[in-house]
C-alpha cells in the first residue's frame, strides 16, 4: 500500500529540549493510528510538524509523496509546505473556528480563499461537508452560538472542505465535556469507516481500539512501540507502554466514553 | 372573573427572589432619577447665573452675570457655521489616524528589524512632541522646505499623524487579542500569512478597536480646536475667537462655542455607546 505520510529521523528541539528523537513513522492510506502517550511525551509535536505548524529541527517529512527534508529552504520550501498544508487537514483541541463567521462561511472559507473557488461551488462543497458531520442545520449560526462538540464538528467539517489526504487531529475532544465527546468521536469514526487517512493524537483508548489500525507510544520524545490495538493493550512490550496502559485503566487519563 | 383572579392572587405568593429584585430595579431607577434630575438642576443653575436677573434678598441687592443678548443673535449662526468644519476635520483626521494606528500596530508585530524600528520610531516621536507644536510644524514649517499646506491638511495631517500614534496601541492590543490558535487554522487549511492576516485576524482585531476608536473621535473633536491657531480654517473656535475678539464679546463667543462641542460630543458618545452594545452583541 502506499504511504501517505512518510517521516524520517525527525528531531526537533524547543530551545536545549530536545522533544522528538529520532522519529520514524509511515502511515499508509486509508490507515487510522492513534498517537498515545503522556503530557508532553512531544504527540503534539510530532502531529504538528506534518503540516509544519512547528519547524523540524532536522530529519525529512513527505506528505502524498511530496518530500520537505530540513535542507530545503527558501521559496521551494515555502511552495512545497503550501502544498502539503493543502493536502492535510488538521482539527485542533480547542476547535480554532473563526468567529467573526458563521458556520457555513468557516467551512467555505478554505476554498475560497486558498482555492480560489467560485462562492457556489465554495457553498457547494461546504454544505456538503456539513451534511457529513450533522452541522448543516446550524450553518447560518455564529461559532459562539454552539456547543463545544457542534463546534469541533463544525472545525471537522472545515479541514474536510479542502480534500486532504490525510486528517490530522491534535486531541479533538480534550477540551469538551465528558457528555459531549461522543457526538466528535462518532463523526471520525464514520471518516474512518469511509477510508479516510488518519493520524489521531488522543487519549481515547476506546475509540483507538474500536477505529485504529495501529497505536503508537509515544514517550520522552520517543517513539517506543507500536503495534495493533488488540496486540498493544493485551501484550504491551515496552515498559512506559504498560506504565501508560496502567494509568489508563486506573482512570487517571480523560474518561473514555462508555 | 374568576379568570382575572387568578394571576391577582398569584402575585400575592410573589417569592422573596422576585420580591429583592424588584426592589433592586426599583431603587436603581430612582437613583437614575434623581440623578437626572440633579443634572436638569445644576443646568437651570448655570442658565441661572448667566440669566443677567437683578434679585434683591433681605435688602441685598445681587445680579448674576449680563450676556450680550444682541450680540449673542447676530453671531449665533456665524459660530455654529463652524460646526461642520470641525466635524469635517475630525472625521478626515480619524480616517487618517485609523489607517496609520493598523500600520503602526503591523510594524509593532514584524519581525523585520527596520520595520518594527520604523513603527516604534513614529510613536515615540510623536508622543515626544506636543500636538499644538505639529499642528504649526506642518502649517508655518513645511513652507520654507517648500511645501505648502492649506490649514485645513495642516491640521488633517497633524492630527491624523498624532492620533494615529496613540491609537496604535488600540490596534496593537487589538491584533494581540486575536490568538494563536487562530492563525493556525488559517495557515493548516492553506492560507498565506498575508491572507491569515487581512481575512482572519485584521477583522477580528477591527472588531475589537472599532469602539474604543469612536472614543478618539470624540477626543478629537474637541482637539480640532487646536486647528484654529493656523487662522485659516473657519470652524467653531475660529469662528467664535474671531467674533469674540472683535467686538470684546468673548465671553458670549466663547459660550456658544462651548454649548456647540458639548452638544457634539453628547451626540457621539450616545451613538458611540449604542455602537458599543451592537458591537459586543455577537460576545454574550
Amino acid at each position: 500500500m502506499k504511504a501517505i505520510v512518510k517521516i524520517k529521523n525527525l528531531e526537533k528541539y524547543f530551545g536545549r529540549l530536545h522533544v522528538l528523537k529520532n522519529i520514524n513513522l509511515e502511515v499508509d492510506a486509508k490507515e487510522v493510528v492513534c498517537i498515545i502517550g503522556r503530557s508532553g511525551s512531544g504527540k503534539s509535536t510530532l502531529l504538528r510538524c506534518i503540516n509544519f505548524l512547528e519547524e523540524p529541527s532536522d530529519g525529512e517529512i513527505e506528505v502524498d509523496g511530496l518530500c520537505i527534508p530540513c535542507s530545503l529552504k527558501g521559496k521551494e520550501r515555502r511552495q512545497r509546505v503550501f502544498e502539503i498544508r493543502l493536502s492535510s487537514g488538521m482539527v485542533f483541541q480547542e476547535f480554532n473556528l473563526f468567529p467573526h463567521m458563521t458556520v457555513l462561511e468557516n467551512v467555505m472559507e478554505g476554498p475560497l480563499t486558498v482555492k480560489k473557488m467560485d462562492k457556489a461551488s465554495a457553498v457547494k462543497i461546504a454544505e456538503m461537508n456539513l451534511e457529513r458531520v450533522g452541522m448543516i442545520i446550524k450553518k447560518d449560526e455564529y461559532p459562539n452560538r454552539i456547543s463545544g462538540g457542534q463546534k469541533q464538528r463544525v472545525a471537522i467539517a472545515r479541514a474536510l472542505a479542502m480534500e486532504p489526504k490525510v486528517m490530522l487531529f491534535d486531541e479533538p475532544t480534550s477540551a469538551l465535556d465528558p457528555e459531549l465527546i461522543g457526538e466528535v468521536l462518532t463523526v471520525m469514526k464514520s471518516l474512518a469507516r469511509e477510508g479516510t487517512t488518519m493520524l489521531v493524537v488522543t487519549h481515547e483508548m476506546e475509540f483507538a481500539c474500536e477505529v485504529a489500525n495501529r497505536v503508537i507510544v509515544i514517550h520522552d520524545g520517543e517513539l517506543v512501540e507500536q503495534a495493533a490495538p488488540a496486540d498493544l493493550i493485551n501484550h504491551p512490550q515496552n515498559v512506559h507502554t504498560q506504565a501508560l496502559l496502567e494509568r489508563y485503566r486506573a482512570g487517571k487519563s480523560p474518561q473514555v466514553e462508555a | 372573573m374568576s379568570a382575572f383572579k387568578a394571576p391577582a392572587s398569584g402575585k400575592q405568593k410573589k417569592n422573596q427572589a422576585d420580591l429583592i429584585y424588584e426592589a433592586q430595579v426599583h431603587a436603581k431607577r430612582r437613583f437614575n432619577t434623581q440623578v437626572a434630575l440633579s443634572w436638569v438642576a445644576f443646568l437651570a443653575f448655570i442658565t441661572f447665573l448667566f440669566s443677567g436677573v437683578t434679585l434683591t434678598i433681605g435688602g441685598n441687592t445681587f445680579s448674576t452675570i449680563k450676556l450680550d443678548g444682541e450680540f449673542i443673535r447676530s453671531n449665533l449662526k456665524f459660530i455654529a457655521g463652524g460646526a461642520g468644519q470641525t466635524i469635517l476635520i475630525s472625521a478626515l483626521s480619524i480616517c487618517l489616524a485609523t489607517i496609520l494606528a493598523l500600520l503602526a500596530a503591523l510594524g509593532r508585530l514584524s519581525k523585520f528589524p527596520p520595520i518594527y524600528a520604523l513603527s516604534t520610531f513614529y510613536v515615540s516621536l510623536i508622543r515626544g512632541t506636543p500636538l499644538y507644536l505639529q499642528i504649526f510644524f506642518f502649517y508655518l514649517a513645511l513652507p520654507q522646505l517648500g511645501i505648502i499646506l492649506s490649514g485645513l491638511w495642516a491640521g488633517v495631517l497633524a492630527l491624523g499623524l498624532n492620533y494615529g500614534a496613540y491609537m496604535s496601541e488600540i490596534f496593537r492590543a487589538g491584533l494581540s487579542s486575536v490568538g494563536k490558535g487562530q492563525r493556525e487554522a488559517a495557515l493548516a487549511i492553506g492560507m498565506t500569512p498575508g491572507q491569515t492576516m487581512s481575512r482572519i485576524v485584521i477583522p477580528q482585531a477591527l472588531r475589537f478597536a472599532i469602539p474604543p476608536t469612536g472614543n478618539e473621535f470624540i477626543a478629537m473633536l474637541k482637539d480640532s480646536a487646536l486647528v484654529s491657531a493656523t487662522g485659516f480654517v473657519h470652524e467653531l473656535m475660529w469662528r467664535a475667537t474671531k467674533v469674540g475678539r472683535a467686538q470684546f464679546n468673548n465671553l458670549e463667543a466663547l459660550i456658544i462655542a462651548a454649548v456647540f462641542y458639548w452638544i457634539m460630543t453628547l451626540v457621539f458618545t450616545s451613538l458611540q455607546s449604542r455602537l458599543e452594545s451592537y458591537m459586543s452583541r455577537g460576545e454574550r
